[in-house]
């Protein structure tokens, strides 16, 4: 078990560093940056896959139904990854923004939510009225303060309506997810269940902030291949993987 | 031990094997593995180390475990014919406790 978190630590002191010094490779920075989301969103999409393989063929009840989501949501994700890579790499031509790539990432989100929903829900009874409250407030305030920040670059940027649209669409259902996931953090937390809870936040979390960045850095025209703000975004799918990885082994 | 015990015993086991299968069969599983292997006691030493089985389940599922302690008890209550009502204070010895006397006073009731 020590195994994956050695190598998730790896994998991350890795990236920081090759994004750190990609002043010295630009241009295998800009091929990196466009093959390595695909790669990583794919070991996420094998490890959710053999999770949900593992708990088919061994359960009934819900788990089956849960991992079949998960996997849906970061194979679309995946799909994203690769098609973005495709058309970056292999056609050679930028995507528009927003772009069938779009498509993809938004349609992961609806079976990525029911997934935690569902999971959730299975444990719900276990929280007081008091809890839920708090994490009803604590999930609005951070709404609130998204909407906020995304607001003044949305205004300025003058950007057309699907644009316009796409930059609140991606963080609000960030904020969708966390709103569902961080309850599982509050269920688990004590327990060895935890962890995996713990890192499905992380990769949440990591993926707003990716998103907000990107955001303000294309309306300000400061977005390219090998942006800082792509480290977040890789990460998160590392949490992922680990999250998926130490689930099935501790459940 | 009296056949009445024994009786409740079982169906305590029948209720926790149901209750946990709230995970689904490898869910199940793997707290029957842990008891084992953590603790040395079998599915069927349950009933008997009750406190041990609770500490079990929180050590894997956190506060998530008075989710299948639920289970585990509403399905105790329906296995023996007694009517569960739920209390804001949810404590599984307690019920289980409660679930022993209330049967007590209906087989007194009935004889």
């Amino acid at each position: 078990m020590q195994g994956i978190y050695k190598a998730g630590l790896l994998t991350a002191v890795g990236l920081v560093l090759l994004y750190a010094f990609q002043g010295y490779y630009p241009d295998f920075m800009y091929f990196f940056s466009n093959t390595f989301p695909p790669v990583i969103a794919g070991a996420a999409v094998l490890v959710s896959g053999l999770s949900l393989e593992r708990y088919w063929r061994m359960s009934k009840g819900r788990f089956p139904v849960i991992w079949l989501y998960f996997t849906a949501g970061l194979l679309l994700w995946f799909i994203g990854e690769a098609v973005w890579a495709g058309y970056t790499l292999i056609l050679g031509e930028e995507l528009p923004y927003p772009s069938v790539a779009d498509v993809f990432w938004i349609a992961g989100y609806i079976p990525f939510f029911i997934a935690l929903y569902l999971y959730v829900k299975l444990f719900g009874n276990t929280l007081n009225k008091k809890t839920i409250a708090i994490s009803m407030v604590v999930t609005a305030t951070l709404t609130i303060l998204a909407v906020a920040a995304l607001l003044i670059p949305a205004l300025h940027a003058e950007e057309d309506l699907a644009r316009l649209v796409m930059n609140f669409a991606y963080p609000l259902l960030d904020l969708s997810l966390f709103s569902v996931a961080h309850i599982g953090v509050l269920i688990f937390l004590k327990g060895k269940l935890g962890r995996p809870w713990l890192l499905i936040n992380a990769a949440i979390a990591a993926n707003t902030f990716a998103d907000i960045l990107f955001i303000y850095t294309t309306a300000q025209g400061t977005y390219y291949c090998g942006h800082m703000l792509e480290l977040p975004s890789h990460l998160a799918y590392l949490f992922f993987l680990m999250a998926f990885y130490i689930h099935t082994k501790e459940l | 031990m009296t056949q009445k015990t024994v009786t409740f015993e079982k169906i305590l086991m029948e209720a926790v094997d149901e209750g946990l299968l709230m995970l689904g069969e490898t869910g199940r599983e793997v707290v029957y593995f842990r008891l084992r292997h953590s603790y040395a006691l079998s599915k069927e030493d349950v009933p008997a180390h009750l406190e041990i089985f609770v500490e079990c389940l929180k050590k894997i599922f956190g506060s998530g475990s008075r989710a299948i302690e639920k289970a585990i008890i509403k399905s105790l209550y329906s296995k023996l014919g007694l009517k569960y009502v739920e209390k804001k204070d949810f404590d599984f010895i307690e019920c289980l406790n409660e679930a022993k006397m209330q049967l007590r006073k209906k087989l007194s009731l009935k004889v």
